[in-house]
């Protein structure tokens, strides 16, 4: 707990907290948007109603999250490598894979906080907009959930890339290489393309339905686990010299 | 004697590269240890060794009766430490960078102003970390060892950046640490000047070799006793020449044996 506490002092003036936010409070908002103006068209579109609120709104906030993590992380470790604060850390009494799999916490939480936000947004149309009857909270939550788990493995890799990477600009490109080769990919059914992080969470916002797909929540939870299990090894085993 | 800090055959490589040459130092308790050598002799490689920043190729060291990696937690406790530059989150004033070393220290919040007004920096603790000048930083840097006044020190170069009247004021207070509160202070320079005036035993590194350990009075028996450079001029100047004069007899014999 006091990890925790510590990591969340560091974070001030970082605009971690806020950035996360941001997107969250976007997210919602561009759903409101979108939705007011393309209501009419969308609800015309030959898909059941539940599957137009949930997968044709998610395109953009996918991506508005994948962006948000993909800075958020950067700046999560930025902050230790800047002014070379880490190596401090690994002179104090502290325990650095705490330290890691606190910044993993925060950003998870973080990113949870955006998701609900963008989902109220959703619940909101879903209520007052949707044909009467034809709105699902079952299905709703169940998409929130499932947006948030096949998110996970981005974050996850994200973190342990930032992790190892003192330079900015090299984790930014990562980021950005990895939303244009998941956006080249993501339509692809060979299910090897799974492994890649950023084609996961692309995965709901090319699907034509809301049902999640067990093997995607599978193997979004595995790799979250394996990116963050070698972020803790690596937290421990290695040193910046 | 009681030692609190000593290394055995200590030694780090680099690939082709030896940065610390089977080192054995040896601190004693509640001493001023000035570790001396000319810029990469190994002496902030060894002191990264004892923190745990770097690990030992070979060799072995215990601090306090503790080893790395196993005590890691409770001998990091007991050290406060300031290596080659000023650590500190960019983002977050003076103040706010020695709270976050409190917290982790778990010390109670007067520590930071305490740290804070033994290196002369309590009027600045509200700035931003990233405004201060270098000696500042370095002030900083030193406050966060100096937090919660630790058994043991390590310092490295730590009047680095300072201007005169800042080396003087931090060499009087590291100078003061054991009586103030019985610590033992680990300090490197490559400065003989700066570390006679306040060490008690001293260690001479050259390419990662250790080639004295002992007394300035042993350092200055010892010299005479192997020929090099002694005037009638005053003891500092003596010591400096005796330095140089056995770092220059080192360097010629590696030259000769890396020809052979």
């Amino acid at each position: 707990m006091n990890t925790l506490i510590i990591e969340l002092r560091k974070e001030k003036r970082t605009g971690v907290i806020p950035l996360l936010l941001s997107v969250g409070v976007l997210g919602a908002a561009y759903v409101f948007v979108n939705f007011s103006v393309r209501k009419d068209t969308l609800l015309n579109l030959p898909l059941d109603p539940m599957d137009v609120l949930l997968t044709q709104l998610y395109g953009m906030i996918m991506v508005l999250n994948m962006f948000g993590i993909v800075i958020a992380a950067c700046m999560v470790y930025n902050m230790e490598f800047k002014g070379t604060a880490i190596k401090k850390m690994y002179m104090l009494p502290i325990s650095i894979p705490k330290m890691y799999l606190c910044k993993f916490l925060i950003l998870t939480v973080l990113l949870l906080i955006a998701i609900v936000l963008q989902n109220l947004a959703l619940l909101k149309i879903g209520i007052s907009d949707l044909p009467t009857g034809t709105f699902e909270m079952d299905t709703l939550l169940i998409f929130t959930a499932y947006s948030f788990i096949t998110s996970m493995p981005t974050l996850s890799f994200m973190v342990l890339v930032s992790s190892r990477s003192p330079n900015m600009w090299v984790l930014l490109g990562i980021g950005v290489a990895g939303f244009l080769s998941g956006m080249a990919l993501a339509s692809s059914n060979v299910s090897l393309l799974l492994v890649h992080p950023f084609v996961i969470m692309l995965k709901p916002a090319v699907a034509m339905n809301a049902q999640p797909d067990i093997e995607i929540v599978i193997i979004s939870m595995a790799e979250t686990f394996l990116f963050l299990g070698m972020g803790l090894w690596m937290a421990k085993k290695l040193r910046y010299e | 004697m009681d030692y609190i800090i000593t290394t055995e055959q200590l030694t780090k490589k680099y690939k082709n590269f030896i940065s610390v040459n089977k080192v054995s130092i040896h601190i004693q308790k509640g001493s001023i240890y000035g570790f001396l050598g000319p810029n990469g002799a190994g002496k902030s490689t060894t002191m990264k060794m004892l923190l745990g920043l770097t690990s030992p190729t070979s060799g072995s060291f215990m601090v306090d009766g503790g080893h790395f990696p196993d005590d890691r937690i409770s001998i990091l406790k007991k050290i406060g430490s300031f290596i080659e530059s000023p650590f500190f989150y960019a983002n977050l004033t003076g103040r706010e960078n020695l709270d976050i070393i409190r917290k982790i220290l778990e010390l109670p919040e007067n520590a930071v102003n305490d740290a804070l007004e033994l290196v002369g920096l309590a009027e600045f603790g509200n700035q931003l970390a990233k405004k201060y000048s270098l000696g500042m930083k370095q002030r900083l840097g030193l406050a966060g060892a100096l937090l919660g006044r630790p058994p043991i020190l390590i310092l490295d170069e730590p009047t680095n950046g300072l201007d005169p009247s800042g080396i003087h004021e931090i060499r009087n207070l590291i100078k003061s640490l054991p009586s103030l509160y019985d610590c033992t202070v680990l300090i490197s320079s490559h400065m003989l000047s700066e570390i006679e005036l306040i060490a008690d035993d001293i260690g001479i590194l050259n390419h990662g070799r250790l080639l004295f350990e002992g007394s300035l009075d042993e350092l200055r028996q010892n010299a005479v006793q192997a020929g090099f450079a002694a005037d009638n001029k005053s003891n500092s100047a003596n010591l400096e020449d005796m330095f140089l004069s056995m770092i220059n007899k080192d360097n010629t014999a590696r030259k000769q044996r890396v020809r052979l």
